[in-house]
C-alpha cells in the first residue's frame, strides 16, 4: 500500500487539526462572542484571574456549555476511533467496527431499558436520574460484549469467527428487543429513544463527563502499547503466536478496552456511527497499516472529525441543531470515497 | 411520532373553542419577561391567543400556527433543545411543557439566567385552565386568560347540553379516532389521549381500550365495529383523506359501516399541521 504521509508530518498535521477543532469548538457557536472574549474566558477558566467587562456571559457560555461539549467530543471521537482500530485489528476484517462485538447494541438496549422501564416504574429519585441512562447503557454494552466473548471461547481458545457471528446474532436479538420496547413505549419515551439513538453532544455537563474522560485516558494510554502485538496479529493468529505474542490475553484486552470505551462513549453521547468504522480506514489510507502510527493517529483524527462534525451540527441550523450521527457520515463519507478512489488509481 | 398528535388534539380542542375571541392585544407591565421563547405548539398558540405574539423571539418546530410564527427563529424540536442556540436569542423566559428537554440543557439555561417555565402537558381540563392562568400571569393578561377560560367553559356547557338532548333519543355511538399521516397506517387514539377526550365531549363512546396511540390491524378495527370513524390526517385533507383509507386497508369496504358517509362535518383548525376532520 502506498503511504501518502510519513508519520512525522502526519502527526504534525493531525495535532494542528485537532487543536484547531478544539479552539473553533470553544470559539464558535450560535451565540456570537468576540474572539478576545472567548480567549479571556478561556484564560479565566484555567484559574488566572484577568479583568474584563461583561465576561460573565462569555465565561458561562465557554465554561459551562462549550468546554464540556468539546471535551465530550474529543473523548468520544478518540475512543470510538481507537476501538475501531482495535476491532479491525482483532478481526482482521475491514468491515469490523466497535459495534461488532455487540457493545453498541447492548448499550442501546440498556438505554432503552432505562428510558422505557424508568417511566414504567414511575421514575427514580432525582439524585440518580442523570446517571441511570448512562449506567444502564454502560452495563448493557459490557454485558453483551462479555456474552459474545464467552460464546467465542471453546477449550481455552477464542475463535474470532464464532465471536463475529455471535456478535451479529446478539446484535439482532438486542435490536429486536429494542423494537419491542419501542412498541411498548408511550409517546414521550418513544421520542427520547429516537433522539438518543441519533446521538448528540448536546447538553454535556461535567458531572457526566468525568467517567468517560477517565475511561478515555486509560484506553488512550493502554491501546498504543499493544501496537506491536496488533501488527503481528495482521499476519495471522498462529504467526503472531510464533512471534511471541500472547494472543489469548491480547484478545481479552482488546475486547475489554473496546467494550469499556464504547460503552462509556455511547452512554455519554448516544449512538454515533461512522467514526469507529471509517476513521481507521482513513488513517490507513493516509499512513499505511502500521499500528504504531495507526493507533495514536486514529485517536487524533477521530477526535478532530467528531469536533468538526459537532461544529457543523450546532451551526448549520442555529438556533436549532442537527443530531451529530447524521453529520459524521455526511462529512466523512465523501472524503473517504475520495481517498478510496485515489488510492486505487 | 405520537406525542405531537396528542398535542395536536389538545390544541385542536382549544383552537376550535377559542379562536374567534382571541385577538385583542394586552397591556404589559415592564417587569414581566419581555423576550419569550416557546416550545410546544399548543402553548405557543395560547401565548399568541393571550396577546403575546409580539414578545416571542423564537419557537420550536412544533409551533406552526398561526402562520406568522413561521418567520420566527426555530429552536429545533422541543425535546432536543440546544442551550446555546436558545441563549443566542437572548430570551428572558422559556415556556414549554414537561416534554421539553433534555434536562441538562434546561439547567444550563437556568444558570444563564433564563426563567424556565415548565407547564403540564396532561390532556385534561384543569391542566389547561391552570396553564392558561399561569401564562396569563406571565404575560400580564390575567383578565384575558379568565375571559378565555369562562368562554371555554360556556362552550363546553353548551356542548354537554346538546349531547344530553341528543342522547335522549339515541344512544352514544361507538367511535374510533384515527390519526393518519398521508393515509398510511393510521393510529387509533386510546384511553387517556386527547382524542379520547374529544370523543367523549362530542357525545361518542371510544371503542379503543388501549392507552396511547397504536396502529391497529384491519381485523382488530373491524372487530370493534365502530359506527363512526373520525379521521385526522396530517397531510391529506377532506375527501383525499377518506380515499386514502381503503387504499391502505384493502378489505375495509367489507366491514359494516366502513366509509359509508353518514355525515361529513369539516372543521378547519389552526393547530399544528392544519389537519382536516371528517366524520364518516
Amino acid at each position: 500500500m502506498r503511504v501518502f504521509l510519513q508519520p512525522r508530518p502526519l502527526f504534525i498535521i493531525l495535532s494542528v487539526l485537532c487543536f484547531l477543532a478544539f479552539w473553533l469548538s470553544l470559539a464558535l457557536g450560535p451565540v456570537s462572542l468576540p474572539l478576545v472574549d472567548t480567549l479571556r474566558a478561556a484564560i479565566r477558566l484555567t484559574g488566572i484571574p484577568i479583568q474584563g467587562d461583561n465576561l460573565e456571559q462569555a465565561e458561562l457560555i465557554v465554561g459551562q456549555i462549550r468546554l464540556p461539549r468539546t471535551l465530550l467530543g474529543l473523548a468520544v471521537g478518540a475512543v470510538l476511533a481507537l476501538s475501531g482500530v482495535a476491532m479491525q485489528g482483532l478481526f482482521r476484517n475491514p468491515l469490523a467496527d466497535p459495534g461488532l462485538v455487540g457493545v453498541s447494541s447492548g448499550a442501546a438496549l440498556g438505554a432503552a431499558l432505562a428510558i422505557v422501564g424508568g417511566s414504567f416504574f414511575g421514575g427514580l429519585p432525582d439524585a440518580f436520574e442523570p446517571y441511570l441512562l448512562s449506567l444502564c447503557a454502560g452495563i448493557g454494552g459490557l454485558a453483551v460484549a462479555a456474552m459474545v466473548y464467552r460464546l467465542g471461547r471453546h477449550n481455552g481458545q477464542t475463535s474470532v469467527a464464532t465471536m463475529l457471528l455471535a456478535g451479529i446474532a446478539l446484535t439482532a436479538l438486542a435490536s429486536s428487543t429494542i423494537g419491542l420496547f419501542t412498541y411498548l413505549a408511550d409517546d414521550a419515551t418513544l421520542r427520547t429513544l429516537t433522539f438518543w439513538n441519533l446521538g448528540s453532544l448536546n447538553g454535556a455537563s461535567y458531572v457526566r463527563l468525568w467517567p468517560l474522560l477517565l475511561v478515555c485516558v486509560v484506553i488512550i494510554c493502554w491501546l498504543p502499547r499493544r501496537a506491536k502485538a496488533l501488527n503481528a496479529l495482521l499476519l495471522g493468529e498462529s504467526e503472531a503466536r510464533h512471534l511471541g505474542v500472547e494472543v489469548e490475553s491480547l484478545k481479552r484486552e482488546l475486547i475489554f478496552c473496546t467494550a469499556l470505551g464504547v460503552g462509556a462513549a455511547v452512554a455519554a453521547a448516544g449512538m454515533i456511527g461512522f467514526i469507529g468504522l471509517i476513521v481507521p480506514h482513513l488513517v490507513r489510507l493516509l499512513a499505511g497499516p502500521d499500528h504504531r502510527v495507526l493507533l495514536p493517529a486514529s485517536a487524533l483524527a477521530g477526535a478532530s472529525l467528531l469536533l468538526f462534525a459537532d461544529l457543523f451540527a450546532r451551526l448549520v441550523l442555529a438556533p436549532a441543531e442537527l443530531p451529530i450521527g447524521i453529520v459524521t457520515a455526511f462529512l466523512g463519507a465523501p472524503f473517504f470515497l475520495y481517498l478510496l478512489v485515489r488510492g486505487r488509481s | 411520532m405520537m406525542r405531537p398528535h396528542a398535542r395536536l388534539l389538545l390544541g385542536l380542542c382549544a383552537g376550535l373553542f377559542f379562536l374567534p375571541s382571541a385577538f385583542a392585544a394586552q397591556p404589559s407591565s415592564a417587569d414581566l419577561p419581555q423576550r419569550w421563547v416557546s416550545a410546544g405548539g399548543a402553548l405557543t398558540e395560547w401565548v399568541v391567543a393571550l396577546g403575546g405574539e409580539s414578545k416571542l423571539v423564537g419557537v420550536d418546530t412544533t409551533s406552526l400556527h398561526p402562520d406568522s410564527l413561521k418567520a420566527l427563529p426555530k429552536i429545533g424540536y422541543q425535546r432536543q433543545l440546544s442551550a446555546e442556540g436558545i441563549l443566542s436569542l437572548r430570551p428572558n423566559i422559556l415556556v414549554g411543557t414537561e416534554e421539553m428537554g433534555p434536562p441538562p440543557v434546561l439547567s444550563q439555561l437556568r444558570t444563564a439566567g433564563v426563567q424556565v417555565e415548565v407547564l403540564s402537558a396532561e390532556p385534561d381540563l384543569p391542566t389547561l385552565k391552570s396553564n392558561l392562568q399561569q401564562l396569563g400571569k406571565l404575560l400580564g393578561s390575567e383578565d384575558k386568560a379568565s375571559q378565555l377560560i369562562a368562554s371555554y367553559d360556556q362552550q363546553l356547557d353548551d356542548q354537554h347540553r346538546w349531547v344530553e338532548q341528543a342522547q335522549q333519543h339515541q344512544s352514544a355511538p361507538g367511535v374510533l379516532l384515527l390519526v393518519g399521516n398521508g393515509g398510511s397506517k393510521p393510529m387509533v387514539a386510546g384511553v387517556g389521549t386527547a382524542g379520547d377526550w374529544l370523543i367523549k365531549q362530542a357525545g361518542g363512546r371510544n371503542l379503543a381500550t388501549h392507552t396511547g396511540y397504536k396502529v391497529f390491524s384491519v381485523e382488530a378495527m373491524a372487530g370493534l365495529n365502530p359506527q363512526v370513524l373520525v379521521v385526522a390526517d396530517r397531510e391529506l385533507a377532506g375527501p383525499a383523506a377518506l380515499q386514502a383509507l381503503p387504499r391502505c386497508r384493502p378489505c375495509s369496504n367489507r366491514t359494516r359501516c366502513w366509509l359509508r358517509p353518514r355525515l361529513a362535518a369539516k372543521a378547519d383548525c389552526w393547530i399544528w399541521t392544519r389537519p382536516c376532520w371528517w366524520v364518516v
